[in-house]
Protein backbone atom coordinates (compact mmCIF):
# COMPACT_ATOMS: atom_id res chain seq x y z
CA UNK A 1 0.00 0.00 0.00
CA UNK A 2 1.41 3.35 -0.99
CA UNK A 3 2.51 5.85 1.68
CA UNK A 4 1.64 9.19 0.10
CA UNK A 5 -1.98 8.41 -0.64
CA UNK A 6 -3.35 11.78 -1.41
CA UNK A 7 -7.02 12.64 -1.44
CA UNK A 8 -7.20 12.34 -5.22
CA UNK A 9 -5.94 8.77 -5.34
CA UNK A 10 -8.37 7.75 -2.63
CA UNK A 11 -11.30 9.51 -4.27
CA UNK A 12 -10.28 8.24 -7.68
CA UNK A 13 -10.12 4.58 -6.67
CA UNK A 14 -13.45 4.77 -4.84
CA UNK A 15 -14.97 6.48 -7.87
CA UNK A 16 -13.78 3.77 -10.24
CA UNK A 17 -15.03 0.97 -8.01
CA UNK A 18 -18.43 2.58 -7.46
CA UNK A 19 -18.78 3.41 -11.14
CA UNK A 20 -18.18 -0.19 -12.17
CA UNK A 21 -20.55 -1.56 -9.53
CA UNK A 22 -23.19 0.97 -10.59
CA UNK A 23 -22.81 -0.14 -14.19
CA UNK A 24 -23.24 -3.80 -13.24
CA UNK A 25 -26.29 -3.00 -11.13
CA UNK A 26 -27.88 -1.06 -13.96
CA UNK A 27 -27.34 -4.02 -16.29
CA UNK A 28 -28.88 -6.55 -13.93
CA UNK A 29 -31.77 -4.15 -13.33
CA UNK A 30 -32.29 -3.82 -17.07
CA UNK A 31 -32.32 -7.59 -17.33
CA UNK A 32 -34.76 -8.28 -14.51
CA UNK A 33 -37.05 -5.26 -14.17
CA UNK A 34 -39.67 -6.49 -16.58
CA UNK A 35 -39.83 -9.99 -15.10
CA UNK A 36 -40.18 -8.55 -11.61
CA UNK A 37 -43.03 -6.33 -12.75
CA UNK A 38 -44.72 -9.26 -14.48
CA UNK A 39 -44.41 -11.37 -11.35
CA UNK A 40 -46.09 -8.68 -9.28
CA UNK A 41 -48.92 -8.31 -11.80
CA UNK A 42 -49.40 -12.09 -12.01
CA UNK A 43 -49.56 -12.29 -8.23
CA UNK A 44 -52.29 -9.65 -8.07
CA UNK A 45 -54.21 -11.35 -10.92
CA UNK A 46 -53.98 -14.71 -9.17
CA UNK A 47 -55.20 -13.19 -5.91
CA UNK A 48 -58.18 -11.61 -7.68
CA UNK A 49 -59.11 -14.87 -9.37
CA UNK A 50 -58.77 -16.73 -6.08
CA UNK A 51 -61.24 -14.56 -4.20
CA UNK A 52 -63.88 -14.13 -6.90
CA UNK A 53 -63.89 -17.40 -8.77
CA UNK A 54 -66.73 -16.80 -11.19
CA UNK A 55 -65.26 -13.59 -12.55
CA UNK A 56 -63.44 -13.71 -15.87
CA UNK A 57 -62.44 -10.11 -16.40
CA UNK A 58 -61.62 -7.33 -13.97
CA UNK A 59 -62.01 -3.61 -14.30
CA UNK A 60 -60.36 -1.05 -12.09
CA UNK A 61 -62.90 1.08 -10.24
CA UNK A 62 -61.64 4.65 -9.70
CA UNK A 63 -62.24 5.83 -6.15
CA UNK A 64 -61.89 8.86 -3.94
CA UNK A 65 -60.23 7.55 -0.79
CA UNK A 66 -59.04 9.30 2.35
CA UNK A 67 -55.33 9.12 3.18
CA UNK A 68 -55.79 6.80 6.13
CA UNK A 69 -58.02 4.38 4.26
CA UNK A 70 -56.87 0.75 4.34
CA UNK A 71 -58.19 0.25 0.82
CA UNK A 72 -55.65 0.33 -2.04
CA UNK A 73 -57.71 -0.57 -5.08
CA UNK A 74 -61.09 -1.96 -6.04
CA UNK A 75 -61.67 -4.13 -9.10
CA UNK A 76 -65.10 -5.01 -10.39
CA UNK A 77 -65.24 -8.62 -11.59
CA UNK A 78 -67.40 -9.51 -14.59
CA UNK A 79 -68.44 -12.75 -16.20
CA UNK A 80 -69.33 -11.54 -19.65
CA UNK A 81 -71.59 -8.56 -19.06
CA UNK A 82 -72.74 -9.60 -15.63
CA UNK A 83 -71.24 -8.11 -12.48
CA UNK A 84 -70.01 -10.99 -10.32
CA UNK A 85 -68.68 -8.89 -7.49
CA UNK A 86 -65.72 -6.84 -6.34
CA UNK A 87 -62.10 -7.56 -5.41
CA UNK A 88 -60.76 -5.12 -2.87
CA UNK A 89 -57.05 -4.85 -2.19
CA UNK A 90 -56.49 -3.71 1.41
CA UNK A 91 -53.37 -3.24 3.52
CA UNK A 92 -54.10 -3.14 7.26
CA UNK A 93 -51.24 -2.83 9.74
CA UNK A 94 -50.41 -6.13 11.32
CA UNK A 95 -48.08 -6.99 14.18
CA UNK A 96 -44.95 -7.05 12.05
CA UNK A 97 -45.85 -4.55 9.34
CA UNK A 98 -48.51 -4.05 6.65
CA UNK A 99 -50.52 -7.08 5.58
CA UNK A 100 -51.40 -7.08 1.91
CA UNK A 101 -54.71 -8.85 1.32
CA UNK A 102 -57.41 -9.32 -1.29
CA UNK A 103 -61.07 -9.55 -0.28
CA UNK A 104 -63.64 -10.91 -2.73
CA UNK A 105 -67.18 -9.63 -2.21
CA UNK A 106 -70.03 -10.90 -4.35
CA UNK A 107 -72.60 -8.64 -5.95
CA UNK A 108 -75.12 -9.66 -3.27
CA UNK A 109 -72.82 -8.24 -0.57
CA UNK A 110 -71.61 -11.52 0.88
CA UNK A 111 -67.90 -12.24 1.30
CA UNK A 112 -66.64 -14.89 -1.08
CA UNK A 113 -63.08 -15.25 0.19
CA UNK A 114 -60.15 -13.55 1.84
CA UNK A 115 -56.64 -14.10 0.55
CA UNK A 116 -53.43 -12.93 2.22
CA UNK A 117 -51.03 -11.82 -0.52
CA UNK A 118 -48.12 -10.96 1.74
CA UNK A 119 -47.48 -10.54 5.43
CA UNK A 120 -44.59 -10.46 7.82
CA UNK A 121 -46.30 -11.73 10.94
CA UNK A 122 -44.69 -13.91 13.59
CA UNK A 123 -44.02 -17.36 12.21
CA UNK A 124 -46.00 -20.01 14.05
CA UNK A 125 -48.40 -17.45 15.49
CA UNK A 126 -49.63 -14.57 13.33
CA UNK A 127 -48.59 -16.45 10.20
CA UNK A 128 -51.24 -19.04 11.04
CA UNK A 129 -53.81 -16.48 9.97
CA UNK A 130 -53.11 -17.61 6.43
CA UNK A 131 -54.47 -21.09 7.20
CA UNK A 132 -58.00 -21.73 5.94
CA UNK A 133 -59.05 -22.48 9.53
CA UNK A 134 -58.81 -18.77 10.22
CA UNK A 135 -59.19 -17.03 6.85
CA UNK A 136 -62.00 -19.36 5.82
CA UNK A 137 -64.19 -18.00 8.63
CA UNK A 138 -65.01 -14.95 6.52
CA UNK A 139 -66.31 -16.88 3.53
CA UNK A 140 -70.03 -16.71 3.09
CA UNK A 141 -70.61 -14.00 5.69
CA UNK A 142 -73.00 -11.23 4.86
CA UNK A 143 -72.93 -8.51 7.49
CA UNK A 144 -74.45 -5.09 8.09
CA UNK A 145 -72.14 -4.06 10.93
CA UNK A 146 -68.33 -4.43 11.18
CA UNK A 147 -67.19 -7.96 12.03
CA UNK A 148 -65.91 -8.39 15.60
CA UNK A 149 -63.02 -10.56 16.77
CA UNK A 150 -63.60 -12.87 19.72
CA UNK A 151 -60.96 -15.02 21.38
CA UNK A 152 -62.96 -18.18 22.02
CA UNK A 153 -66.40 -19.68 22.13
CA UNK A 154 -69.05 -19.83 19.47
CA UNK A 155 -68.84 -17.12 16.82
CA UNK A 156 -72.14 -15.79 15.56
CA UNK A 157 -72.72 -14.35 12.10
CA UNK A 158 -71.04 -11.06 13.01
CA UNK A 159 -67.98 -12.53 14.72
CA UNK A 160 -64.84 -14.50 13.96
CA UNK A 161 -62.48 -16.31 16.31
CA UNK A 162 -58.92 -15.02 16.53
CA UNK A 163 -55.82 -17.17 15.99
CA UNK A 164 -54.70 -18.32 19.44
CA UNK A 165 -51.94 -15.99 20.65
CA UNK A 166 -52.19 -13.71 17.62
CA UNK A 167 -54.94 -11.23 18.43
CA UNK A 168 -53.23 -8.26 16.77
CA UNK A 169 -52.84 -10.10 13.48
CA UNK A 170 -56.41 -11.40 13.64
CA UNK A 171 -57.78 -7.93 14.38
CA UNK A 172 -55.75 -6.37 11.58
CA UNK A 173 -57.08 -8.83 9.02
CA UNK A 174 -60.61 -8.29 10.28
CA UNK A 175 -60.14 -4.52 9.97
CA UNK A 176 -59.07 -5.08 6.38
CA UNK A 177 -62.17 -7.15 5.66
CA UNK A 178 -64.42 -4.55 7.28
CA UNK A 179 -62.82 -1.77 5.24
CA UNK A 180 -63.44 -3.79 2.06
CA UNK A 181 -67.08 -4.40 2.96
CA UNK A 182 -67.53 -0.73 3.75
CA UNK A 183 -66.11 0.51 0.46
CA UNK A 184 -68.18 -1.96 -1.59
CA UNK A 185 -71.27 -0.89 0.37
CA UNK A 186 -70.52 2.73 -0.53
CA UNK A 187 -70.01 1.82 -4.18
CA UNK A 188 -73.23 -0.08 -4.45
CA UNK A 189 -75.23 2.70 -2.89
CA UNK A 190 -73.58 5.08 -5.36
CA UNK A 191 -71.61 6.92 -2.68
CA UNK A 192 -67.86 6.94 -3.39
CA UNK A 193 -67.99 7.98 -7.04
CA UNK B 1 -2.46 -24.37 3.80
CA UNK B 2 -3.39 -26.74 1.05
CA UNK B 3 -6.32 -25.93 -1.19
CA UNK B 4 -8.59 -28.54 0.37
CA UNK B 5 -7.89 -27.23 3.88
CA UNK B 6 -8.91 -23.72 2.77
CA UNK B 7 -12.25 -25.16 1.75
CA UNK B 8 -12.91 -27.41 4.73
CA UNK B 9 -11.78 -25.15 7.53
CA UNK B 10 -14.99 -23.15 7.28
CA UNK B 11 -17.14 -26.21 7.84
CA UNK B 12 -16.17 -27.23 11.36
CA UNK B 13 -12.87 -25.93 12.75
CA UNK B 14 -13.52 -22.29 11.84
CA UNK B 15 -17.27 -22.48 11.35
CA UNK B 16 -18.46 -18.87 11.07
CA UNK B 17 -21.54 -19.43 13.22
CA UNK B 18 -20.46 -21.85 15.93
CA UNK B 19 -16.78 -21.02 16.29
CA UNK B 20 -16.24 -17.51 14.95
CA UNK B 21 -19.65 -16.31 16.17
CA UNK B 22 -20.19 -14.16 13.10
CA UNK B 23 -23.51 -13.29 11.44
CA UNK B 24 -25.54 -13.94 14.60
CA UNK B 25 -28.36 -11.58 13.64
CA UNK B 26 -29.56 -13.30 10.46
CA UNK B 27 -28.85 -16.67 12.08
CA UNK B 28 -31.30 -15.97 14.88
CA UNK B 29 -33.92 -14.37 12.70
CA UNK B 30 -33.99 -16.52 9.60
CA UNK B 31 -33.81 -20.02 11.10
CA UNK B 32 -37.55 -20.31 11.74
CA UNK B 33 -37.88 -22.80 8.91
CA UNK B 34 -35.50 -25.08 7.01
CA UNK B 35 -36.47 -23.53 3.68
CA UNK B 36 -35.55 -20.06 4.93
CA UNK B 37 -32.31 -21.26 6.49
CA UNK B 38 -31.20 -23.02 3.31
CA UNK B 39 -32.24 -20.14 1.09
CA UNK B 40 -30.41 -17.60 3.17
CA UNK B 41 -27.31 -19.78 3.53
CA UNK B 42 -27.00 -20.39 -0.20
CA UNK B 43 -27.62 -16.74 -1.09
CA UNK B 44 -25.02 -15.60 1.44
CA UNK B 45 -22.58 -18.19 0.07
CA UNK B 46 -23.03 -16.84 -3.45
CA UNK B 47 -22.31 -13.30 -2.28
CA UNK B 48 -19.39 -14.46 -0.15
CA UNK B 49 -17.63 -16.29 -3.00
CA UNK B 50 -18.26 -13.45 -5.47
CA UNK B 51 -17.07 -10.74 -3.11
CA UNK B 52 -14.02 -12.73 -1.96
CA UNK B 53 -12.97 -13.23 -5.58
CA UNK B 54 -13.42 -9.58 -6.57
CA UNK B 55 -11.75 -8.21 -3.45
CA UNK B 56 -8.84 -10.58 -3.89
CA UNK B 57 -8.50 -9.44 -7.51
CA UNK B 58 -8.46 -5.81 -6.39
CA UNK B 59 -6.29 -6.29 -3.33
CA UNK B 60 -3.24 -4.47 -4.71
CA UNK B 61 -5.36 -1.72 -6.19
CA UNK B 62 -7.31 -0.57 -3.14
CA UNK B 63 -5.49 1.87 -0.85
CA UNK B 64 -5.51 0.96 2.82
CA UNK B 65 -7.45 4.01 3.98
CA UNK B 66 -10.53 3.29 1.90
CA UNK B 67 -10.52 -0.47 2.01
CA UNK B 68 -13.62 -0.93 4.21
CA UNK B 69 -15.62 1.50 2.09
CA UNK B 70 -14.55 -0.32 -1.08
CA UNK B 71 -15.43 -3.74 0.34
CA UNK B 72 -18.88 -2.52 1.35
CA UNK B 73 -19.54 -1.15 -2.14
CA UNK B 74 -18.57 -4.46 -3.72
CA UNK B 75 -20.57 -6.54 -1.22
CA UNK B 76 -23.65 -4.31 -1.46
CA UNK B 77 -23.42 -4.46 -5.25
CA UNK B 78 -23.49 -8.24 -5.28
CA UNK B 79 -26.31 -8.42 -2.73
CA UNK B 80 -28.42 -6.02 -4.78
CA UNK B 81 -27.81 -8.13 -7.87
CA UNK B 82 -28.78 -11.33 -6.05
CA UNK B 83 -31.90 -9.61 -4.71
CA UNK B 84 -33.01 -8.59 -8.20
CA UNK B 85 -32.27 -12.03 -9.62
CA UNK B 86 -34.22 -13.74 -6.82
CA UNK B 87 -37.19 -11.40 -7.21
CA UNK B 88 -37.30 -12.10 -10.92
CA UNK B 89 -36.60 -15.82 -11.11
CA UNK B 90 -37.34 -17.26 -7.64
CA UNK B 91 -40.11 -14.97 -6.34
CA UNK B 92 -41.38 -17.46 -3.72
CA UNK B 93 -38.00 -17.66 -1.97
CA UNK B 94 -37.59 -13.92 -2.32
CA UNK B 95 -40.89 -13.30 -0.56
CA UNK B 96 -40.09 -15.82 2.13
CA UNK B 97 -36.69 -14.33 2.96
CA UNK B 98 -38.01 -10.81 2.57
CA UNK B 99 -35.96 -8.21 4.39
CA UNK B 100 -33.12 -10.61 5.14
CA UNK B 101 -31.77 -10.63 1.61
CA UNK B 102 -30.69 -6.99 1.68
CA UNK B 103 -29.43 -7.59 5.22
CA UNK B 104 -26.79 -9.95 3.80
CA UNK B 105 -24.81 -6.77 3.15
CA UNK B 106 -24.20 -6.33 6.87
CA UNK B 107 -23.65 -10.02 7.54
CA UNK B 108 -20.35 -9.87 9.40
CA UNK B 109 -19.10 -13.07 7.82
CA UNK B 110 -18.68 -11.45 4.43
CA UNK B 111 -16.88 -8.35 5.63
CA UNK B 112 -14.77 -10.42 8.05
CA UNK B 113 -13.54 -12.79 5.33
CA UNK B 114 -12.86 -9.86 3.01
CA UNK B 115 -10.75 -8.14 5.63
CA UNK B 116 -9.09 -11.18 7.18
CA UNK B 117 -8.50 -13.30 4.10
CA UNK B 118 -9.45 -12.10 0.63
CA UNK B 119 -7.47 -8.87 0.93
CA UNK B 120 -4.31 -10.86 1.69
CA UNK B 121 -4.56 -14.00 -0.40
CA UNK B 122 -4.75 -15.18 -3.99
CA UNK B 123 -7.99 -15.39 -5.92
CA UNK B 124 -8.09 -19.18 -5.96
CA UNK B 125 -7.63 -19.51 -2.21
CA UNK B 126 -10.07 -16.69 -1.54
CA UNK B 127 -12.73 -18.38 -3.63
CA UNK B 128 -12.26 -21.63 -1.71
CA UNK B 129 -12.29 -19.80 1.61
CA UNK B 130 -15.54 -18.08 0.63
CA UNK B 131 -17.10 -21.36 -0.47
CA UNK B 132 -16.03 -23.18 2.69
CA UNK B 133 -17.24 -20.44 5.02
CA UNK B 134 -20.47 -20.15 3.08
CA UNK B 135 -21.10 -23.88 3.26
CA UNK B 136 -20.29 -23.90 6.98
CA UNK B 137 -22.76 -21.05 7.47
CA UNK B 138 -25.41 -22.85 5.42
CA UNK B 139 -24.94 -26.05 7.38
CA UNK B 140 -25.19 -24.18 10.67
CA UNK B 141 -28.37 -22.43 9.55
CA UNK B 142 -29.88 -25.69 8.32
CA UNK B 143 -29.06 -27.46 11.58
CA UNK B 144 -30.60 -24.72 13.72
CA UNK B 145 -33.64 -24.39 11.43
CA UNK B 146 -34.25 -28.12 11.50
CA UNK B 147 -34.36 -28.19 15.30
CA UNK B 148 -36.53 -25.08 15.49
CA UNK B 149 -38.94 -26.10 12.76
CA UNK B 150 -39.35 -29.77 13.77
CA UNK B 151 -39.73 -29.15 17.49
CA UNK B 152 -41.33 -25.73 17.27
CA UNK B 153 -43.77 -26.32 14.43
CA UNK B 154 -43.91 -30.07 13.86
CA UNK B 155 -42.88 -29.69 10.23
CA UNK B 156 -39.77 -30.10 8.09
CA UNK B 157 -39.58 -28.10 4.88
CA UNK B 158 -43.27 -27.41 5.37
CA UNK B 159 -44.26 -31.08 5.58
CA UNK B 160 -45.92 -32.13 8.81
CA UNK B 161 -43.80 -34.96 10.11
CA UNK B 162 -44.73 -35.41 13.74
CA UNK B 163 -48.43 -35.94 13.31
CA UNK B 164 -51.47 -34.08 14.56
CA UNK B 165 -51.18 -34.98 18.23
CA UNK B 166 -47.78 -33.33 18.55
CA UNK B 167 -47.95 -30.13 20.56
CA UNK B 168 -45.18 -27.94 19.14
CA UNK B 169 -42.93 -26.00 21.50
CA UNK B 170 -43.87 -22.68 19.96
CA UNK B 171 -41.23 -20.82 21.94
CA UNK B 172 -38.59 -22.38 19.70
CA UNK B 173 -39.99 -20.53 16.71
CA UNK B 174 -39.75 -17.22 18.57
CA UNK B 175 -36.60 -15.22 19.38
CA UNK B 176 -35.97 -16.71 22.86
CA UNK B 177 -35.94 -20.18 21.30
CA UNK B 178 -33.41 -19.01 18.75
CA UNK B 179 -30.99 -17.80 21.41
CA UNK B 180 -31.39 -20.96 23.48
CA UNK B 181 -30.89 -23.41 20.61
CA UNK B 182 -27.95 -21.43 19.24
CA UNK B 183 -26.30 -21.26 22.65
CA UNK B 184 -26.72 -24.97 23.28
CA UNK B 185 -25.33 -25.84 19.84
CA UNK B 186 -22.31 -23.55 20.25
CA UNK B 187 -21.55 -25.20 23.59
CA UNK B 188 -22.00 -28.70 22.16
CA UNK B 189 -19.90 -28.16 19.05
CA UNK B 190 -17.07 -26.47 20.91
CA UNK B 191 -17.12 -29.34 23.41
CA UNK B 192 -16.77 -31.87 20.59
CA UNK B 193 -13.99 -29.91 18.90
CA UNK B 194 -12.12 -29.51 22.20
CA UNK B 195 -12.40 -33.22 22.98
CA UNK B 196 -11.16 -34.17 19.52
CA UNK B 197 -8.28 -31.72 19.84
CA UNK B 198 -7.34 -33.18 23.23
CA UNK B 199 -7.33 -36.77 21.92
CA UNK B 200 -5.23 -35.89 18.85
CA UNK B 201 -2.50 -34.63 21.11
Amino acid sequence: MKENENMFTLAGVLFVITAIVALLLASVNQLTAQTIQENATKEQEAARMAVLQLAETFEDVPLQLTDDSLVQQVYAGYSGEELVGYCVSVTPNGFGGPISMMVGIRADGSIEAVKIVSMSETPGLGSKAQDPIFSGQFSGKKVTKPIQVIKSGEADQNEIIAVAGATVTSQAITNGVNAAISVVDDLQSGGTQ
Amino acid sequence: MSAIKELTKGIVKENPTFVQLLGMCPTLAVTTSVANGLGMGLSATAVLVASNVVISLLRRFIPNKIRIASYIVVIAGFVSMIEMLLKAYLPEISKSLGLFIPLIVVNCIILARAEAFASKNTVGKSALDGLGMGLGFTMALTLISTIREVLGNGTFLGFSILGKSFQPATMLILPPGAFIILGLLIGLINLIVARKGGKAE
